[in-house]
């Protein structure tokens, strides 16, 4: 038996399969870089090669239409990358150490309060960069933490936080706490409430979201009602606001005591 | 229909069978890419016609997807451009607000990670992808309010992310617009 | 000759267990998401069994079977010695060290990413690593399909490759290519963030990457299946396959069309031009075609067999067929599900349709009506069929046989159906729990109920399999007859070289691949600014 070549224009197989291919490929790819981008409603291309590049996938950022409307309040200006602060030096945190000196007065000298100012030993430390930012901006309003971050620099706000990190937290008994309430472990779909843990921490944790565990119930039901009401809006895209706007003033009642309880 | 025997006869008659059946198969899938061509060109269902980028880490920064730019705005064409964004676990705005029989264009991005979003009752799905703007056009007739949920998988709170929207009618809009620039049902 | 016994037997066993791990998880998570049960106060568990179950049925279960019968085509088909058994074996370890590595992550809680990753979302390094040291075993199988027909044609040359193993080849060769998209994207996007060598990941380009591979897995699933009904089913009922050419050229359009589809998938995606979607979309369509042609072949080879047996009249050889054999039944059952969850493909498959569907619980119950119903269901018949020629003893345990074909047939069906009801009614999918009470969402409870029912049975089904194969092991032993495949009503003597190599089919799907996914991927590559931060997932407290 002669051996058959496959390549070659006198195997039908060959010329038959990538003609076909071929015919597939042209007439899909006429229809759906040509005419189908031509006849796209509300989209006006100057010629065939500009509706050939945008059906290929060319980045082509539309002019803004109408004008950006901005807020007439300060809004957050941290960006915020889930890696930012992780691996803080130990220069870092005793930089922090000597700084958080003229925070003990609230924040009590480990971080933890004995009034009802929140606690910071052991805080996620984007979350408290964030705010301290926030406080400096005006994004997060407060009159008393206003004076004090005036003078702060970036990397003072990044040893405090490092500092406080690096501070145990209260310890859990877990027991204590009794049972978590529905708004806290299921939160309210349809209201659009997540879990609070989902980004709180005991599900999983979202940069920039706060440790709850333990921090004064006051201090938890005015920030809840705060956002609520919109006179605290310095979180990202509304986050805080969407759910604390869903939620019933007996839920921040039972989230605010829950979690003051659960240290 | 199909034969025994193997004699070169038999088998022949079975090969004509099978062919007619590939070319029956062929039809009906040529009929099935025409329509679906056809469908798009008079329903105008098309996919987004460009790719538009947007940074999620500076979404709050500037550009269209800053908090007080999102929401429902009435374009001087009378068209309608709602701007929001997907986020760990909520859209904002949480209720959207748009006004029946008037041309709506989506344009919305993810702040985080990969969302998605349906709006029960229409044909309007889209996927959220950072880094990206995803767009579509729509059009409401009937009035009425429909849930909204996060369709792709966000992490631990994707069960709890569920927005709304608002259709109501396209005079009440008009009067809203007026008074403010950025609309939604938002309370 | 018959020396790939025990590395046969070792891979389905694992498979067949993985699959016996991972079914009760699904029925868990059905119940806890029903209106039956409150909602589960710590929603990661969910994902965490969701990432379990996926990544179990997905990945590890059906590229076991696929291995396992694709060593025992080896030998059987080609009637010699398989070439390579302790590479094999080094295959099968690197599966099951994958499996583990993989699972373990996810039982802790640590890669709750689902098995489809989802960057920017990372989880633990481990569990990635694992899946491609799965991949990777896989991808040794695919080597020693490869030098064993190669072999075999070098000492037969111009001789046609007996089709089983023809068909096999194709399988692994698409396998091969399938997996390269996912493969890039963990190795070069994914694990690097995972280990904390990289902050950011482009999750548009993730996404095209994954779409590559995600639509040809369900192909590389359903090889087994499709070479069951050529090889086996018409043998087993006492029939002839009524065409091998036929055959051959529907495995061939399998290997050429299924990879460069994925973006179907991706339809309601920003990050890829309308051009590129239309094309997919097209030779989407392009793709029914094999099936297509498998279901004409198959049906036409099993009224061969009825009239054989005496059957007259136009639907006089329906009733003549062996009904009470196994094998015939799964087989039926298994087409009316590809025939239900074709229909459904073909609506995913259009832009307009599928968007009303796009990510709805419609979607899981099309990828469970095709994959755990029609592809699953014909593992089984495989396993029943190929048992006592691996064991040395009989199965003859008939009656639960059919009962268990039967109830999974019933309990595909009573979950699934549901499933799709619910996506047009619009219930999103992958989510721990749903507010049943909201009026919007109330009229999808009792669907809800009935999957959690369906689940329940495939449950029982799945112990029934178990029964059967241990049961297999209690009788006595015999030394089983030499393996037959199905033969053809006109056995080829010669075949023309393209349908008796795959040079020409490789050359075609890569030429197919490069059009369709080459610019997509170029242009993300080459855009600037498109890396977003990644979201680490896993790390509680």
């Amino acid at each position: 038996m002669t051996r058959e070549r496959i390549v070659s224009l006198r195997n039908p197989w060959f010329t038959r399969s990538v003609g076909i291919t071929a015919a597939i490929a042209i007439v899909a790819a006429v229809v759906g870089f040509v005419w189908l981008p031509l006849q796209h409603p509300g989209e006006r291309f100057k010629s065939v090669w500009d509706a050939i590049c945008s059906a290929a996938g060319l980045v082509r950022n539309a002019a803004p239409g109408t004008q950006i409307v901005r807020a007439d309040y300060p809004t957050t200006r941290v960006e915020i990358d889930p890696q930012m602060l992780s691996g803080a030096s130990a220069e870092s945190i005793g930089r922090g150490a000597t700084l958080a000196l003229r925070c003990t007065m609230c924040h009590g000298a480990r971080g933890l309060s004995q009034a009802d100012t929140p606690n910071l030993a052991g805080q996620y430390p984007v979350a408290i960069y964030k705010e301290l930012l926030d406080f400096k901006t005006g994004a997060r309003v407060s009159a008393i933490m206003a004076p004090l971050v005036a003078d702060l620099s970036d990397a003072d706000m990044r040893d405090l936080a490092a500092y406080y990190a690096y501070l145990p937290r209260v310890t859990s008994s877990g027991a204590a706490a009794g049972e978590a309430p529905p708004i806290v472990t299921s939160g309210a779909p349809l209201r659009s409430i997540a879990p609070c843990g989902a980004c709180h921490g005991e599900v999983d944790s979202k940069a920039s979201a706060a440790w709850l565990e333990g921090q004064p119930a006051v201090y938890l039901r005015t920030q809840l009602e705060a956002f609520a009401s919109g006179a605290r809006r310095n979180d990202i895209g509304e986050q805080m606001r969407n759910v604390a706007r869903g939620m019933t003033a007996a839920e921040i009642d039972a989230a605010s005591e829950f979690y003051a309880r659960a240290q | 229909m199909t034969h025994l025997s193997t004699s070169d006869e038999g088998a022949d008659h079975g090969e004509q069978t099978e062919r007619r059946w590939a070319a029956v198969a062929v039809a009906i899938l040529v009929l099935l890419v025409v329509m679906a061509t056809f469908a798009a060109l008079y329903h105008g269902a098309m996919p987004q016609s460009r790719v538009e980028t947007a940074d999620p880490r500076t979404l709050h920064l500037g550009g269209e997807f800053i908090e007080s730019n999102l929401g429902s705005a009435l374009e001087p064409d009378g068209t309608v451009t709602v701007r929001f964004i997907g986020q760990q676990y909520s859209f904002t705005p949480s209720c959207i607000l748009v006004p029946t029989d008037t041309p709506v264009t989506f344009r919305v991005t993810s702040a985080d990670v990969v969302h998605g979003f349906l709006i029960d009752g229409t044909n309007i799905n889209l996927m959220l992808v950072p880094g990206y703007i995803s767009s579509l056009g729509a059009r409401f007739e009937t009035p009425g309010e429909r849930l909204m949920p996060c369709h792709e998988f966000c992490s631990v709170g994707h069960e709890g992310m569920w927005g709304r929207i608002k259709i109501i009618d396209k005079a009440a809009f008009s009067r809203m617009a007026a008074e403010r620039r950025r609309l939604s049902c938002v309370e | 000759m018959w020396n790939s016994r025990r590395l046969v037997l070792a891979h389905l066993w694992f498979a067949f267990a993985s699959f016996g791990a991972a079914l009760p998880l699904g029925e868990w998570q059905m119940f806890i998401r029903s209106p039956l049960h409150p909602w589960i106060s710590d929603p990661e568990w969910y994902y965490r069994s969701v990432t379990a179950h996926g990544t179990t049925m997905a990945y590890v279960f059906p590229t076991l079977v696929a291995m396992g019968f694709g060593y025992f085509v080896t030998e059987q088909a080609l009637r010699r010695p398989m070439v390579g058994l302790r590479w094999a074996w080094l295959g099968f370890a690197l599966v099951v060290v994958g499996t583990i590595a993989a699972i373990v992550p996810v039982a802790l809680g640590r890669a709750s990413v689902l098995y489809t990753f989802y960057p920017p979302l990372i989880g633990h390094p481990s569990y990635y690593i694992g899946i491609v040291l799965v991949v990777v075993g896989s991808w040794v199988w695919v080597a020693l399909m490869s030098i064993n027909m190669y072999r075999w044609k070098r000492d037969n040359p111009g001789a046609p490759v007996p089709f089983p193993m023809f068909a096999t080849v194709a399988g692994s060769y698409l396998w091969a290519w399938t997996a390269v998209g996912a493969a890039l994207e963990l190795l070069f996007q994914i694990i690097p963030v995972a280990l904390g060598l990289r902050d950011t990941i482009d999750a548009g380009l993730a996404r095209v990457f994954f779409s590559w591979t995600l639509h040809a897995i369900v192909y590389f699933w359903l090889m087994p299946a499709y070479i069951a009904y050529y090889t086996i089913v018409p043998r087993a009922i006492g029939g002839r396959l009524f065409s091998d050419t036929m055959g051959r050229i529907a495995f061939i359009l399998f290997l050429v069309v299924a990879m460069p589809i994925g973006i179907h998938h991706a339809f309601e995606d920003p990050q890829i031009g309308s051009g590129f979607k239309y094309l997919h979309s097209v030779v989407t369509a392009v793709v029914a075609l094999p099936t297509v042609l498998t279901v004409f072949t198959i049906c036409a080879s099993v009224e061969i067999a009825g009239r054989l047996r005496g059957g007259k009249g136009v639907l006089g050889w329906l009733a003549a067929l062996p009904w009470r054999n196994p094998v015939m039944l799964g087989a039926a059952l298994s087409f009316v599900m590809l025939g239900f969850g074709g229909a459904g493909g073909l609506i995913n498959m259009s832009y307009q349709l599928n968007a009303t569907v796009h990510n709805t619980q419609w979607i899981t119950g099309h990828f469970h009506l095709i994959f755990a119903g029609a592809i699953v269901i014909m593992y089984f018949v495989i396993a029943y069929d190929i048992w006592p020629h691996l064991t040395g003893r009989t199965l003859d345990s008939f009656g639960l046989m059919r009962a268990q074909l039967w109830t999974w047939f019933i309990g595909m069906i009573v979950l699934t159906f549901p499933w799709h009801w619910v996506g047009i009614l619009g219930m999103p999918r992958r989510m721990a729990f749903y507010d049943y009470t909201d009026p919007a969402i109330a009229p999808q409870a009792l669907s809800v109920t009935m999957s959690v029912i369906g689940g329940a049975i495939l449950v029982i089904s799945g112990v029934l399999f178990f029964i059967v194969l241990v049961r297999g092991q209690t009788t006595l032993r015999t030394e089983p007859a030499v393996y037959r495949f199905s033969v053809a009503v006109r056995p080829p003597r010669t075949l023309p070289a393209a349908l008796n190599g795959f040079g020409l089919w490789l050359g075609l799907m890569v030429a197919l691949t490069i059009v369709n996914y080459g610019f997509p991927i170029a242009h993300s590559l080459a855009t600037p600014g498109t890396a977003v931060p990644a979201v680490k997932v896993g790390e509680r407290w």
